[in-house]
């Protein structure tokens, strides 16, 4: 059998060269995965330092920092009188994170149910589609949309209970930015599960409701608690929402119809105040950027590992 | 032979049947539920667009999209500048983010790590990007504030007529001086850059603002004044004072990039690098593995194989993404307040490439917060503009992801 004319006549070309290249790039594209460890090592080197000087003040104690129910780097530009304590801006963070919480879970996993587990194609390619434009609404949409109508709204039907700024309305625009996060991932999740576990229950007799609510939600619990750890941590990091919608007072109080400055508004205030670079006050910003890292850090690397840690791995 | 159990040998029918009915009922109530929950998002979503058009299409005229912002002619405020700098800061931000995003997913996907130590980097980096996409972004923008703005004030801070950073390229710095003539005024190259300020004593060269050299002469008070605007415009004050003007090219660079679109287009690059990788790995993912390894059979090496398989297979996904993405950049507001500041009083887009800008999102930020009415209409109007953008990307990602399925499947 006669050889193919191209192995008759070998000339074969050197690899080295091909081989240096391939190196190359694979070196390159290292590189480019090596920039996103440098941005997390970015973020904690300029937190650290940048807050060095806020806690190296002595208008400053870290007992204080934590344990102080006052917080007026904004209000007194005399660093005697200053008070640093984050517990008021903790306190506005989480009053309108719950409210948006209270919103987003139930809403967002029923409608994640609905879909998963009833909606027939037409609707799903209805529904999923509204949720999407909802979660690509960009968040200053929303706050406008919190002092537009949800404000007004709340103080019409309580007849004047709300502040014209309040955490209610910023809480319930944050639960709408929320919601299509939870309900996409929980959905994800609960399609995941086998379709021979919704069989045998409606084999023993179950109900759809019992099906879905007894068997499909228990077995995607892992997806749905790391979803709802994603959007709680979502909601704490917001910042345009509450820095039009939820008002410029740090307060410390559990009245949902307060203003409550959170820790992303007071960032956001304290840019806007172009404070002078250098000040005590003016490196507050990166103490209150430390705890609101700290915690959305925790909450994602806990989502992460639920996710990871208590997958049901089905075969 | 073990018994059979109680409840199936007594069985109450009643209860059976009660009990079938109630379950039954609670089934369907529940359906209700989901129904009427699902409906809310709908809601939502018509009552946002509806109250947002109602409240802003009075305001949607030629004005709002070729005229700046202006605090005396409210009426006419526009939002051009705002376009042009959206423009300028995404168009950075895609092309610092999609090479580098796109090139971290290539490396996670397809160079898969052959040992220990290497599979540990890997598994660390994918922590490491999905807690990323965690970070609140106002948090990227104070990196941003302090890598990019500040650069750790290594360079020493800019002030304004004080101190210009550390300037590498495209700039010619100027004295400014009056002349006799008044309104008119001629420029001196400057030699030494840190001296902000000089006087003239003698005689010197200049050039005019037509670009044309002349010879300045001095004249001394108390002496004849001279008459004719020729040699007034070429006759300066003895002692006046010339301040510095600096004349910029396109390409003026200087370190730091101070509250530049450079610095804002950087820091969103960060904010959606995230999700640009994710959902790159995603679409590299999806494609098929067989595809893989009859390139690699065919003798490819693994950039090969990368470069003329799956890339071109995972395009549609990865264009997708990206332009999802670039929607989220376009609306994304704190991360650029912080790192370019609140004001919104620029009239033109960026000049040259440490010019500020405003964008979308700030302006509206900004309008929004105003106590006038007429902001908070023009507020809205802006917003139908910054949603008709996004909406135009979307549904080219729609577009792209529908078309691309069909050819495929």
């Amino acid at each position: 059998m006669a050889l193919p004319k191209s192995l008759q006549n070998r000339e074969f070309r050197s690899t080295r060269s091909g081989a240096f290249s391939e190196r190359l790039i694979v070196i390159s594209l290292a590189l480019c995965a090596t920039a996103t460890v440098l941005i997390t090592v970015g973020i904690i080197y300029m937190l650290i330092t940048q807050s060095a000087g806020f806690f190296r003040s002595e208008a400053v104690t870290m007992s204080g920092f934590l344990t102080d129910t006052e917080w007026t780097a904004l209000q007194s530009k005399d660093l005697a009188q200053a008070k640093f304590g984050i517990l008021p801006l903790l306190s506005g963070t989480f009053r309108v994170t719950l409210i948006a919480m209270i919103i987003a879970l139930p809403l967002g996993l029923i409608t994640a149910i609905y879909l998963s587990e009833f909606a027939s194609a037409k609707i799903r390619s209805w529904l999923k589609p509204t949720l999407e434009i909802i979660a690509g609404v960009p968040t200053v949409v929303l706050g406008y949309f919190a002092i537009l109508v949800i404000s007004p709204s709340l103080q019409l039907i309580s007849e004047g209970a709300f502040s014209t700024f309040n955490a209610t309305s910023a809480g319930i625009a944050v639960g709408i930015l929320c919601l299509p996060m939870v309900c996409s991932l929980s959905e994800d999740a609960m399609r995941a599960v086998p379709r021979s576990l919704r069989e045998g229950a409606y084999g023993l007799g179950c109900t759809p409701f019992e099906t879905s609510v007894k068997v499909v939600v228990p077995a995607a619990l892992s997806g749905i608690i790391s979803a709802f750890l994603l959007a709680f941590s979502r909601a704490i990091g917001e910042t345009m929402v509450v820095a039009l919608a939820a008002g410029t007072l740090p307060t410390m109080t559990l009245d949902p119809t307060q203003q409550a400055q959170t820790m992303t508004g007071f960032i956001v205030e304290m840019i806007k105040s172009e404070s002078e670079y250098g000040t005590v006050q003016y490196y507050s910003l990166y103490a209150v950027a430390v705890t609101l890292f700290t915690i959305t850090f925790l909450m994602t690397l806990g989502g992460q590992i639920i996710r990871r840690r208590f997958k049901e791995s089905y075969q | 032979m073990s018994s059979i159990p109680d409840a199936i040998v007594n069985q109450d029918e009643k209860f059976l049947a009660d009990n079938a009915k109630r379950r039954k009922r609670l089934s369907l109530w529940f359906y209700f539920l989901c129904v009427a929950i699902a409906l809310i998002s709908v809601v939502i979503l018509v009552v946002l667009m509806v109250s947002i058009w109602s409240q802003g299409q009075s305001r949607l005229s030629t004005d709002l999209l070729t005229r700046a912002h202006s605090e005396l002619e409210i009426e006419r405020s526009g939002m051009w500048p705002a376009i042009l700098g959206s423009l300028f800061v995404c168009g950075t931000c895609a092309v610092v983010a999609l090479p580098l995003g796109v090139g971290t997913a290539v490396f996670l996907e397809e160079f898969q790590p052959t040992n220990k130590l290497l599979r540990w980097i890997h598994g660390f980096v994918q922590l490491n990007i999905s807690n990323l996409a965690g970070v609140p972004s106002i948090v990227y923008g104070l990196l941003g504030l302090t890598v990019f703005v500040y650069m750790f004030n290594v360079f020493g801070q800019i002030r304004v007529n004080e101190s210009a950073g550390m300037e590498i390229m495209g700039y010619k710095h100027f004295y400014q001086v009056l002349t006799l003539e008044p309104g008119h005024v001629v420029f001196v190259p400057q030699s030494d850059p840190t001296k902000r300020q000089t006087t003239f004593d003698e005689p010197f060269r200049a050039v005019d603002p037509d670009g044309n050299p002349i010879e300045i002469s001095i004249w001394t008070p108390g002496t004849p004044k001279p008459s004719d605007p020729a040699i007034r415009r070429q006759t300066v004050r003895a002692g006046a004072i010339g301040g510095t003007i600096t004349e910029r090219n396109w390409y003026y660079f200087r370190l730091p990039f101070d509250k530049s679109f450079l610095s804002g287009g950087l820091t969103l690059a960060l904010v959606i690098l995230p999700i640009i990788i994710i959902s790159s790995q995603e679409s590299l993912r999806g494609v098929p593995s067989s595809l893989r390894e009859a390139s690699m059979g065919l003798g490819a090496t693994t950039w090969q194989t990368v470069r003329d398989v799956c890339l071109p297979a995972a395009l549609p996904g990865i264009m997708t993404g990206s332009i999802l993405a670039m929607g989220r950049a376009i609306g994304e507001a704190a991360p650029i307040l912080v790192v370019m500041g609140a004001a919104v009083a620029k009239s033109s887009g960026p000049k040259h490439l440490m010019d500020d800008a405003v964008t979308m999102p700030v302006l509206i930020f900004n309008w929004a917060g105003r106590q006038q009415d007429e902001f908070k209409e023009l507020s809205a109007a802006a917003i139908i503009v910054l949603l008709v953008i996004l909406l135009l990307l979307n549904s080219t990602a729609i577009y792209i992801r529908h078309h691309v399925q069909k050819a495929q499947s």
